[in-house]
């Protein structure tokens, strides 16, 4: 996103095509339409991402830009068919599911991770995120078992600091 | 016909102009600048600026006017801003506006205690009331236009409410060109029809901004 903001063609494909299967489990999830209702919503969300992406904001997490986009696509589309939609249905399409919770909390964590030093978040990333143990991680990342233990306990604290600073 | 997705990307691909930093601001900035423009040539040469704005403006009046009308066009500037990009942000911070609001009822009160209640008329309807709020709201239009343009590549989702903002950062931007028009004096004058006014204009923009802003 931030290559295509700066007028990369090539990043701005790759961010493109990289929407296009999130954007399709995003609308097929909602509408139990029929697939050309959802490529048509598809390709206005992407349209949109392409010429409004003035608004988003490089501070703020893509994933809530994007899917909020999308639910605005989603029920200018009801809107416009005049269709009416049951109202505990409409309740689901405004709450954030937990698939998309799952890709915002990604990008998050992502993101924290890349503030943390390399071996910090190396170390996180193979304990916490894969599930190795401690002696698997040591050997991956060829680094002694304590200093992974220390590695993991350090990070985890930044962590928690700047995830602490933020909600302040 | 029909384009498939990846024909679509391609094309969308082909036309990346770089944006520059703050893109969403510099376009917020050109539509309030080219209304305000426009709203600034109406009030000097159709209404014309007073004539004694260099004295008025050594005045306290002048400033009482200019930094209520000022005050609340930044704030509606500020959350038209937000409501611009589709992730709104909270927007409880808005109820900050009903500190010039207060500050303005204080100041009137404290200027009709000091006057005889004989004169409280005069000073609440001034020499102009009859028109001081359709002016505002006229000299909002144009801006309340520039905004518009500004919003065609934008993405507000909450289109009742940026219409809203939109209409009040118009109508007391608006007024602030006005104020170098209008000679009235007393606060309780430009409590009422000042703000009469700027309601209008977002009253306006509330109406108008779920057809006007969609996309």
């Amino acid at each position: 996103m931030i290559g295509g903001l700066a007028g990369n063609p090539a990043a701005h494909d790759a961010l493109l095509r990289a929407l296009l299967p999130i954007l399709r489990a995003f609308y097929r999830r909602r509408m139990h339409g029929r697939e050309e209702d959802i490529e048509d919503l598809v390709q206005e969300t992407l349209i949109a991402v392409h010429q409004r992406r003035a608004t988003y904001d490089p501070d703020r997490p893509f994933t809530g830009w994007l899917f909020a986009i999308a639910r605005y696509k989603m029920i200018d589309g009801f809107r416009r068919q005049g269709r009416f939609v049951a109202i505990g249905d409409f309740d689901d399409m405004l709450v954030e599911d937990s698939h998309e919770e799952a890709s915002n909390a990604q990008a998050d964590v992502a993101r924290l991770l890349a503030a943390l030093p390399d071996k910090q978040a190396d170390a996180i990333r193979a304990t916490r995120l894969e599930g190795l143990s401690t002696h698997e991680a040591a050997r991956r990342l060829a680094l002694g078992e304590s200093d992974v233990k220390v590695s993991v306990h350090r990070g985890l604290k930044a962590l928690a600091a700047r995830v602490r600073d933020t909600w302040k | 016909m029909e384009m498939n997705s990846e024909d679509l990307i391609a094309t969308l691909a082909q036309d990346v102009r770089p944006l520059r930093r703050h893109a969403l601001a510099r376009r917020l900035l050109a539509g309030l600048l080219a209304g305000g423009v426009a709203t600034a040539l109406i009030v000097g040469c159709a209404l014309g600026f007073r004539p004694d704005l260099w004295l008025a403006m050594h005045g306290s009046p002048f400033w009482v006017k200019w930094i209520y009308t000022a005050s609340l066009a930044l704030c509606a500037t500020r959350a038209t801003a937000s409501l611009a990009r589709p992730d709104t942000p909270r927007m409880g911070w808005m109820w900050i506006m009903v500190v010039p609001v207060l500050g303005l009822v204080a100041i009137s009160m404290a200027e009709l205690a000091e006057a005889p209640p004989a004169q409280w008329l005069a000073m609440w309807l001034g020499g102009s009331w009859k028109v001081c709020s359709s002016l505002v709201l006229l000299l909002s239009l144009p801006i309340f236009g520039g905004l518009l343009w500004s919003f065609r590549r934008l993405a507000p989702t909450r289109l009742r409410l940026a219409g809203a903002t939109a209409g009040l950062s118009a109508g007391a931007w608006g007024a602030t060109l006005y104020c170098l028009h209008c000679p009235e004096v007393s606060a309780i004058f430009v409590l009422t029809w000042y703000s009469l006014g700027i309601a209008l204009a977002s009253l306006l923009g509330a109406a108008l901004g779920p057809r006007l802003l969609r996309w």
